[in-house]
């Protein structure tokens, strides 16, 4: 039983010590050869019965004799005093036969991949020749003013080339780089890559001209590419042949961006009738699409030159489409093959192809100047899916007229025009609540095929939702027609279909419909926007928070509180200080009435004097009892005076004054009150003491 | 009937120099704000006819010449609207790293454009940019504009304050609604703060402005890059040390040259100068 068994490990009972020193035995530990292990106790070896089974299946009988001889239980783990046990250990690993385990599964030899086995099969690349630089002039007898290309040639793959960004010429030649490319041809066994830098060299007077030898670094050693002699003179030899040279021909100098256009790089043929076809056709530059599917070559007999004379011409024919609008600068470039033609070539006229061996010379164009111009915008009509071009709709096909309710029917919108087909995106799948509609996938035609048939065909997937639809849903479609200038509506017109009720139940209609609806719910793919036709809310980039004025600003409604917080202080002291509020008052209105004093004096007017002077002293001490100043006498005035005055001059004049006015006011008989006048000294010296103790 | 100064009622040439000065003061402040608008007018004028010129020259197909305009035209007085047209010129002449600069500009001064929100997402899906990671305070901080956010707290503030004061400086009698008000613009207050901090951290956002900008190790010219940024990549500025700047954008931290980055708060003539 596992439950029996020790829980110690190593099959040590609970009383038994252990003994730091393994080499040591206990007494009671003594060994007995005969006794039988219990096989719970050997279980516990390694935790239960059962394992302990397997290790023994697992063993050979050589353990099992080791353990009925009496060995200990922990006897493999100690270091014994000769060496024995761990030797035991050893062998046991050695001679035992390790457990089975499952093989691992044989590896599957791995089909190697295609393009790795195309590529392995591909002719190496010679790499190892050295390189030979060559330049040449073509031609290398010009008139002043006429182009020669100055042309260097180099054996090595392009991205191995280190070209100069400067190389020595002479300054009656204007330089200016034009083509360069990379091919590779077939020498014996190998590719061998032919690099070729086309420079415009243009000279200003007649000479010899030589571009000095200078070096390049190719595969980081040094190249010397040779000097070359330019000859300019007033007279070209006959037997000099013309520089070989590319046209670039565009049908119209300008195009509305997307607008696509049939570019043709016509390389004329010699004058003896000769023609070179071209390979590794490109235009250079920034803002189009050149669209290589759909380049076809032919052999024409074109007008060109000067004097319009026909010659047989190879015609690179592709379709180009600028993507952006302002102005464009394009050039041709391709390798002149000898005889080699790509494609289907058709000969009409006079003339052959001799057979030589092909030579492959990097020839270009001239730049030719494009203008783009941008759709006009707002204008743009529903389903506009940027088709440029002069497209119209046929008819719309329907597979069937007569459909169930759930029942899918194709219809077939076939769109023509001259625009770039193979690109044409379909109009949009319209929103539509009676219909379930998809769009179905293209047919892959290709571009070429169709170019030729002139057309393009969209299928859509149609499911009526209800019997109550009477016709099939208008689908928008719009292109813009450069001709015009404008949108052309190309709206597919709906057909009239009749709907029978279907076999689809409602809750099935429902969930395709509320399917319709999420779908109809995406997000709106963004799109750039028109032009804000005003400024707009204007302000100042850095945020005020972080001008210095800002915390300043603050400062001054802070102390606009601050001010009413101490007006409200003062009022409310100086209501609980009236006197004070009065003797101010008093003041102002004394200051008033000596100003008014001064002026009756001006006027000789005693009466008037006299009066104000009464006032001016009523007013000066009526804070004091407090009082209403009309109500106070002289003998009130008189007191407010000091001690010393009070029976003095000033007492005397207040009186006066007094007594005078009181005469004035109620006596019947004239006063004659001029010589008050004389006294102004002495009332000034009162009304001066009155008005200085109420600024006390 | 002849008026002396006796004859009039106490106080009334005090009123009457009290008048007096109150219109010279209003004819003051009038003929400040004639002048100031008139700086405005005269400052928006040229401002106006470079957007008029440039909207024309955008419609004809010049970029060049109406991204010049705008430039002008947003140099003199920032606007919106002018910028939103920046940023399409910019954007039509495949200068991605402006034209989302002026985008972000335009929704700095105005992120009630959606127009422009929408431009931001089409760029930045043509161009695989990344949209620049905002906290959520310089979200909030996005939902006005800086200077309004200005506004609301100066305004907040001192409104709470005012009407937490002046009822007792001015003998009002004590109501509720006194309470109420203040305590609304003290939440008001409290509640733009968070937008603050983020104006003040968005302050330090900018963008790339040319392509394939390398990010260095170190400020030096020959310092190791640690990646090559694209035009429009968003990124915070963290130091400024001679021509150089620290920016962290969203995968690293290096260095940049300071005429190749600039900030969203800084105008096209301070740039390589984000102080």
């Amino acid at each position: 039983m596992v439950e029996s068994a020790n829980p110690k490990p190593e099959g040590r009972n609970s009383r038994e010590t252990r003994n730091p020193k393994a080499e040591t035995r206990k007494k009671a530990e003594t060994r007995n050869p005969k006794s039988d292990m219990a096989p719970a106790t050997q279980g516990c070896l390694f935790g239960n019965a059962e394992l302990f089974a397997r290790s023994r299946a697992c063993c050979t009988s050589g353990v099992e004799r080791l353990s009925v001889f009496g060995l200990r239980i922990s006897g493999f783990f100690r270091v014994s005093a000769f060496g024995f046990r761990v030797l035991l250990i050893a062998l046991l690993l050695t001679f035992v036969p390790p457990p089975r385990v499952p093989a691992q599964p044989a590896p599957v030899p791995r089909t190697q991949d295609p393009l790795m086995q195309l590529m392995l099969s591909q002719p190496k690349i010679d790499m190892d020749s050295p390189v030979v630089p060559v330049a040449t002039f073509d031609p290398p007898v010009v008139k002043p003013g006429e182009t020669s290309i100055y042309r260097v040639t180099l054996n090595a793959l392009e991205t191995a080339i280190e070209w100069p960004d400067k190389f020595p010429t002479p300054q009656q030649l204007s330089c200016r780089p034009s083509a360069h490319g990379q091919i590779l041809s077939m020498s014996g066994v190998l590719l061998s890559p032919r690099t070729t830098f086309n420079f415009r060299v243009r000279p200003s007077e007649a000479g010899q001209f030589t571009i000095p030898e200078f070096s390049v670094n190719v595969n980081g050693k040094s190249v010397t590419v040779p000097a070359v002699h330019l000859d300019v003179g007033a007279m070209v030899p006959a037997n000099v042949p013309p520089m070989q040279q590319l046209l670039l021909d565009l049908p119209a100098d300008s195009l509305f961006v997307g607008q696509t256009v049939s570019a043709r790089v016509l390389l004329p043929g010699s004058p003896g009738g000769m023609v070179q076809s071209l390979g590794q056709v490109q235009i250079n530059g920034n803002g189009f699409i050149a669209d290589q599917g759909s380049a076809h070559a032919r052999i024409e007999a074109l007008a060109l030159g000067a004097n319009r004379r026909s010659v047989n011409t190879f015609v690179y024919e592709l379709n180009l489409t600028p993507i952006a609008t302002g102005k464009l600068s394009l050039f041709a470039q391709g390798y002149a093959v000898g005889n080699r033609v790509i494609g289907n070539v058709i000969i009409p006229g006079p003339g052959g192809v001799p057979g030589a061996v092909p030579q492959y010379t990097l020839v270009d164009s001239d730049p030719v100047p494009l203008q783009v111009r941008p759709l006009p915008r707002g204008s743009e009509l529903p389903g506009f899916t940027g088709a440029v071009g002069n497209y119209s709709v046929d008819p719309p096909e329907l597979t069937t007229n007569i459909i169930s309710v759930g029942e899918a029917v194709k219809l077939k919108v076939k769109i023509r025009g001259d625009g770039n087909l193979a690109r044409l995106v379909p109009p949009p799948v319209p929103q539509a609540r009676d219909w379930q509609i998809f769009l179905s996938p293209g047919e892959n035609t290709a571009p070429q095929i169709l170019l030729a048939q002139g057309f393009v065909v969209f299928n859509y997937i149609l499911i009526p939702l209800t019997e109550k639809t009477r016709n099939t849903p208008v689908i928008p479609f719009s292109a813009f027609n450069p001709d015009r200038g404008a949108y052309d509506d190309l709206t597919v017109l709906p057909l009239a279909v009749t709907v029978l009720p279907g076999t689809v139940s409602a809750a099935d209609l429902q969930a395709v419909i509320q399917a319709e609806k999420n779908a109809g719910d995406t997000e709106k793919e963004p799109v750039l926007s028109g032009l804000a036709l005003s400024p707009g809310l204007g302000g100042w980039l850095v945020p005020v928070q972080k001008r210095v004025w800002f915390p300043l600003l603050h400062l001054i409604p802070g102390a606009a509180l601050l001010c009413l917080w101490f007006w409200d202080r003062r009022r409310r002291f100086l209501e609980q200080h009236p006197e004070i509020v009065l003797r101010r008052q008093a003041l102002r209105a004394l200051r008033r009435k000596r100003r008014a004093l001064e002026r009756a004096v001006r006027t000789r007017d005693g009466n008037g004097f006299a009066d104000l002077a009464v006032n001016a002293m009523k007013i000066a001490v009526a804070p004091y009892f407090p009082a209403e100043p009309r109500a106070l006498v002289g003998a009130d005035v008189i007191t407010m005076l000091p001690h010393v005055e009070r029976a003095g001059r000033e007492a005397e004049i207040v009186r006066r004054l007094f007594s005078h006015t009181d005469a004035s006011r109620f006596s019947a008989g004239q006063v004659d009150s001029a010589e008050l006048l004389n006294l102004q000294p002495e009332i000034e010296t009162v009304l001066d003491y009155l008005e200085a103790r109420l600024c006390n | 009937m002849q008026l002396n100064s006796d004859s009039l009622p106490e106080g009334c040439f005090l009123n009457w120099d009290r008048r007096n000065s109150s219109i010279r003061v209003f004819r003051t402040l009038v003929m400040l704000a004639s002048c100031l608008g008139s700086a405005v007018l005269v400052r928006g004028a040229p401002a106006d006819a470079l957007f008029r010129y440039a909207t024309n020259a955008y419609y004809s197909g010049d970029y060049a010449q109406a991204a010049a305009a705008f430039s002008q035209a947003a140099a003199l007085k920032p606007a919106a609207g002018t910028l939103q047209n920046l940023g399409c010129a910019e954007w039509e002449r495949g200068q991605t790293g402006p034209a989302i600069l002026a985008w972000e500009q335009a929704l700095w001064l105005n992120p009630f454009l959606s127009v422009v929100t929408d431009n931001l997402r089409f760029a930045r899906r043509t161009a695989q940019l990344e949209t620049p990671n905002l906290a959520w305070y310089e979200v909030v901080s996005s939902w006005l504009p800086p200077n309004w956010w200005a506004c609301v707290a100066g305004v907040s503030l001192w409104f709470a304050l005012g009407v937490s004061t002046l009822p007792g400086i001015l003998r009002w009698r004590k109501a509720a609604w006194q309470q109420a008000l203040a305590a609304f613009g003290l939440a008001i207050f409290l509640l733009s703060l968070p937008a603050h901090l983020g104006v003040n951290s968005r302050a330090r956002l900018g963008f790339i402005i040319l392509k394939d900008t390398p990010l260095r190790l170190t400020p030096t010219a020959e310092a190791q890059y640690i990646t090559r940024l694209p035009a429009g990549e968003p990124g915070r500025l963290e130091r400024w040390r001679g021509g150089y700047l620290l920016l962290q954008t969203g995968h690293a931290t290096g260095w940049v040259r300071a005429n190749e980055f600039q900030l969203i708060c800084s105008s096209g003539a301070e740039i390589g100068h984000p102080r």
